[in-house]
């Protein structure tokens, strides 16, 4: 028997409002998982517990008078360490903000307590979200639920480890590459990336500011559809945060969807590829039909990626100084102070990017670097426009393979760049996309396919995902510590 | 061969709009530090700009205004630098896309009208304030201060092109910027509050030679005073240089007030790379042709048309430029004025000389109400007709501007009428003639001033009404004979 923590939230609320379980229960049935689990995968960096059984004994009553604010009410939600939360730590799992106390909350965040939703607390991911594996975070890795010898995949590596351990119903994370899809397959759950600029940035400390976008993680596709819609709409205090608008959107029956030839060659694995085949059978049973497309660009998304992300951060990352806030080495003078500072505060990863960008940003290369790959992703999101005039979604494996061991890519970063090969391009193009675990790999570790579809049409491609969600019908799930979750 | 001094001016314009650039916080007239502060304009992790709507109404009515092309789709840009007062360590600005360029600027310089060409227009945020104690500079100080509070004030950066050949022609630059931005009501246009802050580009060279000096960059120049004194002092110094043939080098330089010299601050190998590339938290700026339009109906009337306006009455083309240096108010006084006495020079005078000055002296900030064109205009005429006494006439019109009162009825009661009938002139002359044989004595062995003693005595014996003028020439008259 599933225990409360997976199931989906909307029948957690039915189970709220009939008065069979409690918030303050659930609560703290997750931070039971947590106890066992915690010391094994360590997904969170900070628990709330204290503070926020307070808070969910307030949803208690709220359901009792029938007075609740939203489906979300009562729901237990970790949150990735770089997304400001008033009055905590925002660390992003960097030497440099350890002791940063943020002062203000995220729009998101805003607009999940309005609805009524509780803190689990921050989870772990690679340093300021950059990395593949939360091999990169200042405070030890996070392990993957289903084999704790293997990544939980990353950035957000935290927010996915501990949705699938059930420490947390759903979790937020940020996509900037695949930050939220790639560790969603490594572990086994729901990832969805929104359509850029759906959601507000509005307090997510930022790594690539025209790539960086909010989503949840969860057990389901109905519950990703649930927070999406609590968080998104446009909001005055970002200015990429767009006014809803209508786009034309595609088929949900006899729909037309693409296999990305360039995402089912070299470099992906066998059993990546037999998932996509596999789900497209079973979509093809459905009455869709399956062609494969070409997208020739598809293949240049990594060294685009890795000139225009780079190139943001080493200016979005110069604010972490020692002057205002964050950890601060003292230097004999100002320009000392903030050399050492950022010199001992920042990771090697971290550090390596604001290098590559700056070099992308400085005089007489900025033409040959960082213009040539604004020339390629304008080039990029036209491919994939006039794709999308013929099909309506495009399907992809999530990642290459199923989850490698710690330490197995670190000395190769092209191959662990490569981990990212799939999900980049959505982060290029601005449109939404989503990973849904379909199977298991031949070592019994969790695969998925990634969909994808127009921007602004987030909605039913979460509908199309159900869909398929329930045609795969995947219940798997990892054992942690002995205990089957 | 002489040498050419080619000066080119970077200003920055502190917009006067309730909250900063790219949050909500409110532009504070303040003195203590950190009191108008958000995550934005304090750059904390997570916190992102959003565009001021009323800054970029402002900047393109300065744009407009100086005769710019307006960029339809500009976007703001990040200039990279790390300092401890730009709290981001990038600024937001402007680089290749700017909201206005190729413009153009009338100046006045010594009465004759002259044009600055601007090269472009561009709007970015503020940096915060840093006070260095114990020293001038950052790393010889015990300690800085840091406040933020002008951290994120909306800036609009005027640029000319070098093509400014004086410290006049650029002091006259800095007027005309002042006193348009302060008539279109977009900055308080407080050289002393540093709202308007200005840095010059000189270089000399050889007369006919085809490549412009190496350009030396001064800053800190506080007044108009100071700017003009530290062009002159590094055009001298460069001068010099170029003589002696010594090399100039390219680098920043900074004013000493105290001194009055200019001093290298640091030297640009080639030039700063700010990394400058499209700032992505930020849409691309979209000024639409309906949106310029829109602008174009709100432009007032600008320093230029005021000018021209005023020099149609007759004015000189420096009178008229130093009557639009007043409030609107006074302007349109004097053009009232001007057209009920005719005469523009002393309707000028009287305006801007008398009328302002008392009212100063009394520290009255509006004209009160019953001081009209009309009586004004009667003083003056009652003056340029010789009936009153430039003296009297400034006596009526203090009391004018205490209380209600007729120019030309006060003038009688108070006895300050003026004889102009020669007979009766001429009776009082012959009487002090008689009574001063002695101080004529004197005026015939050449103490030619005591000449004056004897028109007081007439205008004594007259009380007052005698025109001095008149006495005079009929006592010289009389003395000659």
């Amino acid at each position: 028997m599933m225990n409360n923590y997976k199931l989906p939230i909307s029948k957690i609320n039915q189970l709220f409002k009939n008065k069979e379980l409690k918030p303050s229960e659930l609560y703290a049935e997750t931070f039971e998982r947590a106890a066992i689990t915690e010391s094994i995968i360590h997904g969170h960096l900070e628990l709330f517990q204290e503070e926020n059984l307070k808070k969910a004994l307030n949803s208690d009553e709220r359901y009792e008078k029938g007075e609740n604010l939203g489906t979300l009410d009562g729901i237990p939600i970790a949150i990735k360490d770089n997304i400001n939360i008033s009055g905590y730590a925002t660390t992003c799992s960097s030497k440099m903000l350890s002791n940063y106390i943020s002062p203000y909350d995220a729009t998101v965040i805003t607009r999940l307590k309005n609805e009524g939703a509780l803190f689990t607390g921050k989870t772990n991911l690679d340093e300021f979200a950059m990395g593949s594996s939360t091999e990169n975070s200042a405070f030890g890795p996070t392990k993957n639920p289903w084999d704790s010898s293997r990544v939980p995949g990353g950035s957000s590596g935290g927010s996915a480890a501990v949705v699938s351990a059930g420490s947390a119903i759903a979790s937020l994370g940020s996509d900037t590459g695949g930050s939220i899809r790639q560790p969603a397959s490594f572990c086994g759950v729901v990832g969805f990336k929104p359509t850029y600029g759906t959601v507000s940035r509005f307090g997510l400390v930022a790594f690539a500011s025209s790539l960086d976008q909010i989503g949840p993680i969860t057990n389901h596709v109905e519950d990703a559809r649930l927070i999406f819609n609590s968080m998104k709409g446009h909001d005055p205090r970002d200015a990429t945060s767009l006014i809803e608008s209508k786009a034309k959107q595609p088929k949900l029956k006899n729909a037309k969807i693409g296999i990305i030839k360039e995402l089912m060659e070299d470099g992906i694995s066998e059993d990546a590829k037999k998932e996509v085949h596999k789900v497209a059978k079973l979509l093809e049973a459905e009455g869709h039909e399956i062609i494969e497309v070409s997208l020739p660009l598809t293949k240049m998304s990594i060294s685009i990626y890795y000139l225009i992300a780079p190139a943001e951060c080493s200016a979005n990352l110069s604010r972490f100084d020692g002057v205002r806030y964050g950890n601060r080495v003292p230097g004999s003078t100002s320009s000392e102070m903030m050399e050492l500072t950022r010199a001992n505060g920042f990771g090697p990863e971290v550090k390596k990017r604001i290098l590559l960008g700056t070099y992308a940003l400085s005089a007489g290369y900025y033409d040959a670097y960082y213009g040539q790959a604004l020339k390629a992703r304008a080039m990029m999101k036209k491919e994939f426009t006039d794709i999308y005039e013929d099909v309506d979604y495009l399907i992809s494996p999530t990642t290459p393979s199923d989850p490698f061991k710690f330490g197995e890519k670190s000395d190769n970063q092209l191959e662990m760049y490569m981990s990212d090969l799939c999900t980049i391009p959505a982060n290029l193009v601005g449109m939404p996309a989503i990973s849904i675990p379909t199977g298991l790999s031949s070592q019994g570790l969790p695969l998925s396919v990634q969909i994808m579809s127009p921007s602004n049409t987030d909605n039913t491609l979460l509908d199309f995902s159900e869909s398929l969600e329930s045609l795969v019908a995947f219940t798997e799930e990892p054992v942690i510590n002995g205990v089957v979750s | 061969m002489s040498i050419i001094p080619t000066i080119g001016m970077e200003t920055h314009v502190e917009l006067k709009t309730n909250s900063k650039m790219f949050c909500r916080c409110h532009v504070l007239d303040t003195e203590l530090p950190n009191e108008s502060l958000c995550p934005t304009c304090l750059g904390l992790p997570g916190s992102l700009p959003v565009p001021n709507k009323k800054a970029i109404e402002f900047i393109t009515l300065l744009a407009l205004s100086t005769n710019c092309s307006i960029t339809n789709d500009g976007m703001f840009h990040r200039k990279n630098y790390f300092y401890p007062d730009l709290p981001k360590n990038y600024q937001i600005s402007q680089f290749d896309l700017p909201v206005g360029t190729e413009g153009s600027l009338e100046i006045v310089v010594d009465g004759e009208f002259g044009t600055v060409e601007i090269e472009r227009v561009h709007m970015e945020e503020d940096t915060g304030k840093s006070t260095h104690i114990g020293s001038g500079r950052i790393d010889s100080a015990t300690s800085t201060h840091l406040d933020f509070n002008r951290a994120g004030i909306p800036l609009v950066e005027v640029v000319t092109k070098p093509l400014i050949k004086s410290s006049k022609e650029a002091v006259a630059y800095i007027e005309e910027l002042r006193q348009l931005v302060i008539d279109l009501d977009i900055s308080e246009g407080k050289l002393e509050k540093g709202n308007l802050r200005f840095d010059a580009n000189i270089s000399v060279a050889h007369e006919g030679d085809k490549e412009l000096g190496t350009k030396v960059e001064i800053k800190n120049m506080n007044s108009l005073k100071s700017l003009e004194k530290a062009i002159e002092y590094e055009i001298s110094r460069q001068t010099k240089m170029l003589i002696a043939e010594e090399n100039i080098i390219q680098e920043t330089r900074h004013w000493d007030e105290k001194k009055e010299v200019t001093s290298s601050m640091r030297s640009k190998e080639g030039s700063a790379d700010y990394r400058y590339f499209s700032d992505p938290d930020i849409p691309n700026m979209i000024l639409s042709n309906d949106f310029v339009n829109e602008i174009k109906t709100i432009i007032p009337e600008l320093p230029s048309q005021k000018r021209k306006m005023f020099i149609e009455t007759g004015l000189s083309i420096e009178d008229a430029n130093n009557l639009g240096k007043n409030k609107n108010w006074i302007g349109d006084l004097y053009l009232s004025i001007t057209e009920i006495t005719g005469d523009s020079k002393s309707s000028f005078n009287w305006v801007t000389g008398e009328l302002q000055g008392q009212l100063r002296k009394l520290e009255i900030k509006d004209l009160p109400n019953w001081v009209t064109a009309k009586n004004l205009s009667e003083i003056i005429l009652l003056v340029k007709e010789d009936k009153i006494s430039f003296t009297s006439g400034k006596e009526i019109l203090a009391n004018l501007i205490e209380q209600e009162i007729v120019p030309e009825e006060f003038a009688s009661e108070n006895n300050l009428i003026q004889e102009n009938n020669i007979e009766e002139i001429s009776k009082i002359v012959e009487e002090v003639i008689e009574n001063n044989s002695e101080v004529l004595e004197r005026i015939a062995n050449g103490e030619e001033k005591l000449i004056g003693f004897l028109v007081g005595q007439i205008i004594k014996i007259s009380k007052g009404q005698v025109n001095p003028s008149v006495a005079k020439e009929l006592l010289l008259k009389e003395i000659s004979s």
